[in-house]
């Protein structure tokens, strides 16, 4: 069995990725303690849900996985909307401030994924279904786990890639390391700004429409998202991005694992991990 | 389904069955009038999860059955001629707000009667509040059997002079399932469990652990499994399961989790060596459809399944209209919470006429409570009996999936269904129900 523990090691670890990949993002450019950030996940969920169970099997399987991404569209739209008329009013503003606008922010968009798609759970597993199992070593694996690593691991080179070799990268990570210094160069800190905040919400979105195939989507969708996506943060660091890896796969591992040979402390488990490294590296592994 | 029952002989039974439970017309009363009979409506409160993740499986078909059953009576001319006017609430918002909803409900709202409440943890704050605020409410489908029980055997009953459950509580399910386990899977050697990481998972597993070593004491327990609430990624706890090769799964999940660690189960291969045994699991298969795999143990909280048949004509009749015109409304056939909507307010109308007969007029809190105590009534899955202590005993049905061409869902086999009368699945009054157990020869 240790063949699928790990699996759902990476599984697991993959999710945690994509939704601290977004809130490092935001975190560590802006300095903007993303409370909303789960709603942004849960509306990423949301849409991709309407959208599989509007078109269902009609259209070829391919399109099937590309209307995942309406989560990365829609959470990004709602993330660029956000940061015009709230968030950019909090960047001089001390981090209380951030945690109640961002709580408020919370709230409405809990209310308003209310509205919209009201109480009821959606489910849409056709593109989990669809692609079926696979035998690794003797053991059966859904297909779709696998694919939801993939994808994890394309939007982490991807941002990789981006952050390290374009030229709007390259700004993003000199804002992040010294914003007075980069204002100071002439760079557009709001334009970035609203960009960084537009792609940590698109990757929260990505990930809530990556997870509905395997489970239905409901109000408070993006609870306990928002809280591993800071035990994350916490384990691998602010604002980096080998962290949120490193954190992610940590957190991952230990879960599985855990599970497997210590059931009884499933739930400590991971705020006991978070609880060590604020203890003994309080900055995170690869926190600066 | 089986041929419709026409309008007029449904109204036929329940009038002749209303009877039979000591009712009388509005007209009989207002003859032997010591007391009047108000002209406003009855106010009813339903109170339900209409959002959140207790919504879709439980908390809307239990409102949908209210707003029928109301319409029913209303077509009838009402509870002694009173239409009645339903208040729908919802009951997310946790434990807090409910306090806050029901304070208002019972003092601003001075509704006659609060039915509802699904989650363990509300019922618990709530029926307390019945002989504070003086307002009967009855709890339609909680399960914790802690809710009135006492700390020790024997207790006093009732726990609560205005609080009633009128639907029997857990115990049921995980007795029953034990002995359905017994009858069908003698050689089993290993179980396991995986169950919600708060009280009501807690207190399933309890019941089914005690009354498995009761009746199989040969029997191992080699993995229990507390995933949170609302979770979403079973992967860890069905590789674990897997990996600890039970025979036998007991779950009590429910809602969007059963379904996601069904569906999440399924395509790991998890049922091909190992079997669940769902304590709820009576809404799973139509939820899931076709894909839900069979050879899974099923209880049915009751013996709440649309396909079963009542040994009472009164009741089996009800069932046929049940079945029908729920689905004739909603598209879907009703669940087990649709049955305990209908036992909650039908319990009430029954118990309103049941005093008046006795005072004349309308009655007051007190008689209808009173009332309340004892009284027998059919229900669409058999008569229900709510006892001294103010709970409701049901049989309990308990059946294995299976596939057929009639529907796109495993129905369960009627061939493997089995029916555990009340007496064998419910703890005596005054005794709790693992002491009973506990007691078992």
């Amino acid at each position: 069995m240790w063949v699928v523990y790990t699996l759902n090691g990476l599984y697991f670890a993959a999710l945690l990725f994509l939704i601290s990949l977004g809130l490092n993002i935001i975190l560590g450019v802006m300095g903007i303690l993303n409370l909303a950030h789960g709603s942004l996940y849960a509306i990423g969920a949301f849409i991709a849900a309407w959208v599989i169970i509007a078109i269902g099997m009609k259209v070829p399987a391919f399109f099937l996985y590309v209307t995942l991404l309406s989560g990365l569209v829609l959470a990004g739209i709602v993330g660029f909307l956000m940061e015009k008329s709230l968030i950019r009013f909090m960047y001089k503003r001390t981090l209380e401030y951030q945690l109640l606008l961002t709580f408020g922010a919370l709230m409405l968009l809990e209310d308003v994924i209310k509205m919209i798609w009201g109480g009821q759970a959606y489910y849409a597993s056709a593109p989990f279904d669809f692609l079926g199992k696979v035998d690794i070593s003797g053991h059966v694996y859904p297909i779709y786990f696998l694919f939801v690593m993939v994808v994890a691991l394309m939007a982490g080179l991807s941002i990789w890639l981006f952050m390290s070799k374009t030229k709007v990268g390259i700004m993003l990570r000199a804002i992040s390391l010294d914003r007075e210094m980069a204002t100071g160069l002439g760079l557009d800190i709001n334009r970035l700004s609203t960009f960084a905040f537009v792609l940590g919400s698109g990757l929260a979105g990505l990930a809530g429409a990556l997870v509905v195939p395997t489970t239905p989507a409901l109000l408070g969708f993006g609870h306990d998202p928002l809280i591993l996506g800071f035990i994350v943060v916490v384990v691998g660091g602010l604002g980096s991005l080998k962290g949120a890896l490193v954190g992610a796969l940590l957190v991952g591992f230990t879960r599985s694992f855990g599970i497997a040979i210590l059931p009884e402390i499933e739930l400590p488990l991971l705020f006991l991990i978070a609880g060590i490294i604020l203890v003994v590296k309080p900055e995170g592994l690869f926190g600066r | 389904m089986s041929k419709d029952i026409s309008r007029r002989k449904f109204l036929k039974y329940v009038g002749a069955t209303a009877l039979s439970a000591g009712s009388l017309s509005a007209t009989k009363v207002f003859g032997q009038a010591k007391k009047t009979i108000p002209t406003t409506p009855v106010k009813i409160a339903a109170v339900s999860f209409l959002t959140g993740a207790a919504a879709a499986p439980f908390g809307i078909p239990g409102y949908n059955t209210f707003a029928m059953c109301a319409d029913m009576i209303n077509k009838e001319g009402g509870i002694l001629g009173r239409k009645i006017e339903l208040l729908s609430k919802d009951e997310a918002g946790g434990v807090d707000a409910q306090v806050k909803l029901c304070r208002k409900l019972a003092l601003e709202d001075k509704v006659d009667v609060i039915l509802g409440y699904i989650s363990s943890a509300n019922c618990q704050a709530i029926l307390p509040l019945a002989d504070e605020l003086g307002e009967l409410i009855i709890a339609y489908d909680c399960g914790t059997h802690e809710l009135m029980e006492g700390k020790t055997s024997p207790y006093k009953v009732p726990m609560f002079k205005l609080g009633f459950r009128s639907k029997a509580h857990l115990g049921i399910d995980n007795i029953g399932m034990a002995l359905f386990i017994k009858k069908y899977y003698p050689k089993i050697k290993t179980i396991a469990g995986i169950n919600p990481d708060y009280a009501w998972g807690r207190e399933s597993w309890q019941v089914f652990e005690v009354a498995m070593k009761k009746l199989m004491p040969q029997v191992q327990v080699v993995k229990t499994l507390w995933p949170p609430l609302g979770n979403t990624d079973y992967t860890a706890h069905i590789s674990a399961l897997m990996g600890a090769k039970p025979d036998i799964v007991h779950s009590s999940l429910w809602g969007g989790d059963a379904v996601t660690y069904t569906k999440q189960a399924m395509g790991m291969g998890f049922f091909k060596n190992i079997r669940m045994a769902y304590s709820r699991g009576e809404p799973y298969p139509q939820e899931v459809g076709k894909d839900f795999p069979e050879e899974q143990i099923v209880c049915c909280a009751g013996t709440h399944y649309f396909l079963f048949i009542p040994k009472d004509k009164a009741s089996a009749d009800l069932q046929k209209w049940f079945v029908a015109e729920y689905h004739k409304r909603n598209g879907k056939y009703p669940t087990y919470p649709c049955y305990h909507a209908y036992q909650a307010i039908y319990a009430y109308k029954y118990a309103v006429e049941k005093a008046a007969k006795a005072v004349g007029g309308w009655p007051t809190i007190d008689e209808i409570s009173k009332a309340l105590v004892g009284i027998t009534f059919p229900t669409p899955s058999g008569p229900l009996t709510i006892r001294e202590d103010h709970n409701a005993i049901e049989d309990c049905l308990v059946g294995i999936t299976k596939l057929t061409p009639k529907y796109p869902f495993p129905i369960l086999d009627p061939k493997r269904l089995e029916v555990y009368p009340a007496s064998q699945v419910n703890a005596p009054v005054g005794i709790k129900t693992v002491d009973w157990i506990n007691s078992w020869k």
